[in-house]
């Protein structure tokens, strides 16, 4: 009987076989170079769509070339275009309404419905990187950035080296970068808490082609653009911990010094009475932010399925703390086919200078947004990766599709008149969907 | 009663325990790591994925940062 039965590889046999097969690839990187894929094409397409808001079509491609000795360099290209309306910061009223955006934009509103600027914009950003092994351990990294859109420019880098300790169990890695960005609004650098102007023209990003924009030019400081400088860190551990599980720790800072303002974002002047609308001010932000956070990441492995989760807590100098928690479970359904659930919670604290309005009459703060992105806000995504291989074609697919859901605390205690009855911070619904490409050759 | 700066680097000590500690109780051989080189078990098996949920989170929520060093390099936020 036991001649007829093929023996079955012991355990350590294979464990064995997985060890020479890592050992050179790990040692040897001529020879893993001459027998695996040399270059990495990725692409992708992005479709997001807020309820009543903002449209993006965003396609992305990357090339991927691995080099002799280990180096590699990559290629990236994405662009953005974006349609639709965005929030000005102007409360509802309970009233059908009129605002006029920062631009000079004028915009008609159903009552109770949050105030919204049309826009379009179009972004292209490209990205280099090169990584460079230094030896067994030592691995550097170099990445550059270009991006450009109708009103704002970014060129920038980031450096990292990694370092592996005690026999690759562990990897250390320091990095930083440095961002230099140029903001030019299409009708120049608003005076921050100054009265907005009223206008008749197009969105704002049609610039500045007839009288309207010229009138709300008139809030103004008389530039044309501003600078944001971003320099920023990072220092991170990983760990193996067993043969399924891996975990790491990073910590970032990043510090933007500059024009941290929103120039389209406006603030609603309301009666102290009756909580109407009365008119609006440009925002103003503070001209620093010091940006800190801490990552926990774990990977584990049940055999049949990669368990993912992280958690970020995250805290600046304008008061703002958030946690947030990511889940992802990669289930292998077959070879090169897998379905992977995701869910993501989120949540925030305002900023110290946020508020819905400021009431007439009072004397303005320093700083003032209403940017509900800045206020006490709550986010959820749920949403699944579905990758698969196309018999007889080579490379992987994915197709993932997710819904992200928003909102905040829109009743504040401090609300008056009409604003009581009204939620000034209603839920976004956001869907996306996005299908990916992979080959190697 | 102890401060939240207590209580955050407490939760860091903790986490970074397993991390720098533990060298004699943790040792994954070479030839145990048949399950750590597949592609899934990686922290970002998936990059453009991650890209861009980074880029659609930092311009829509109030934080940023985590996985590497950089700014926005978007006018979205």
């Amino acid at each position: 009987m036991q001649l007829d039965s093929a023996p079955r590889p012991a355990p350590v046999r294979a464990r064995l076989r997985a060890a020479a097969c890592l050992l050179l690839a790990s040692s040897i990187p001529g020879a893993r170079a001459a027998a695996a894929a040399t270059t990495q094409f990725d692409a992708s397409g992005l479709l997001y769509g807020e309820l009543d808001r903002a449209k993006v079509v965003e396609p992305t491609l990357r090339v991927m070339r691995l080099l002799d000795n280990g180096q590699s360099f990559s290629a990236g290209l994405v662009l953005d275009a974006i349609t639709g309306a965005s929030p000005s910061g102007a409360m509802p009223t309970g009233r059908a309404m009129t605002t006029t955006s920062a631009s000079g934009t004028v915009t008609n509103h159903a009552p109770g419905e949050i105030p919204t600027s049309p826009f379009s914009d179009f972004r292209g950003a490209l990205e280099l990187g090169w990584h460079q092994p230094l030896g067994g351990i030592v691995a550097t990294d170099l990445v550059t950035h270009y991006s450009r859109e109708k009103d704002y420019q970014s060129i920038g880098g980031t450096a990292a080296l990694s370092l592996d300790l005690m026999q690759r169990l562990t990897s250390v890695t320091v990095g930083g970068g440095y961002d230099y960005d140029n903001v030019f609004p299409v009708n120049g650098v608003p005076v921050g808490l100054s009265p907005v102007v009223a206008g008749t023209g197009g969105p704002p990003d049609e610039g500045p082609t007839n009288a309207s924009a010229v009138t709300a030019a008139a809030a103004t400081g008389g530039t044309s653009a501003a600078v944001k400088q971003v320099p920023s860190a990072v220092v991170g551990v990983s760990r193996i911990l067993t043969r399924r599980w891996m975990v790491s720790l990073n910590a970032s800072r990043i510090v933007q010094r500059g024009y941290l303002t929103e120039p389209y974002k406006i603030v609603s002047v309301i009666d102290p009475d009756s909580g109407t609308t009365v008119g609006s001010i440009t925002e103003q932000r503070p001209t620093t932010r010091d940006r800190r956070d801490l990552l926990a990441n774990s990977v584990y492995h049940f055999g049949t399925g990669v368990f993912y989760s992280s958690y970020r807590y995250y805290w600046d100098d304008w008061g703002v703390r958030s946690h947030t928690i990511d889940l992802k479970y990669r289930r292998d359904l077959a070879e090169e086919t897998f379905f992977q659930p995701h869910v993501r919670l989120y949540a925030q604290t305002a900023a110290d200078f946020f508020r819905f309005g400021v009431v007439q009459g009072e004397p303005l703060p320093t700083y003032a947004s209403s940017d509900y992105r800045l206020g006490p806000l709550r986010s959820v995504t749920l949403g699944g990766t579905y990758g698969f291989h196309v018999p007889d074609y080579p490379g992987e697919l994915t197709v993932r599709a997710e819904y992200i859901l928003q909102w905040g605390d829109g009743h504040p205690s401090d609300a008056v008149g009409v604003q009581r009855t009204l939620d000034l911070m209603p839920p976004l619904h956001i869907a996306t969907v996005m299908v990916g490409y992979t080959r190697t050759f | 009663m102890m401060t939240r700066s207590r209580v955050l680097w407490l939760l860091l000590l903790t986490l970074l325990a397993p991390l720098v500690g533990g060298c004699a109780a943790t040792s994954v051989k070479p030839w145990d790591r048949d399950l750590l080189a597949q592609k899934s078990m990686r922290f970002v098996p998936l990059p453009m994925e991650s890209a861009i949920d980074q880029h659609i989170y930092f311009s829509k929520e109030g934080s940023m940062g985590g996985q590497e060093a950089g700014g926005g390099g978007c006018g979205c936020n």
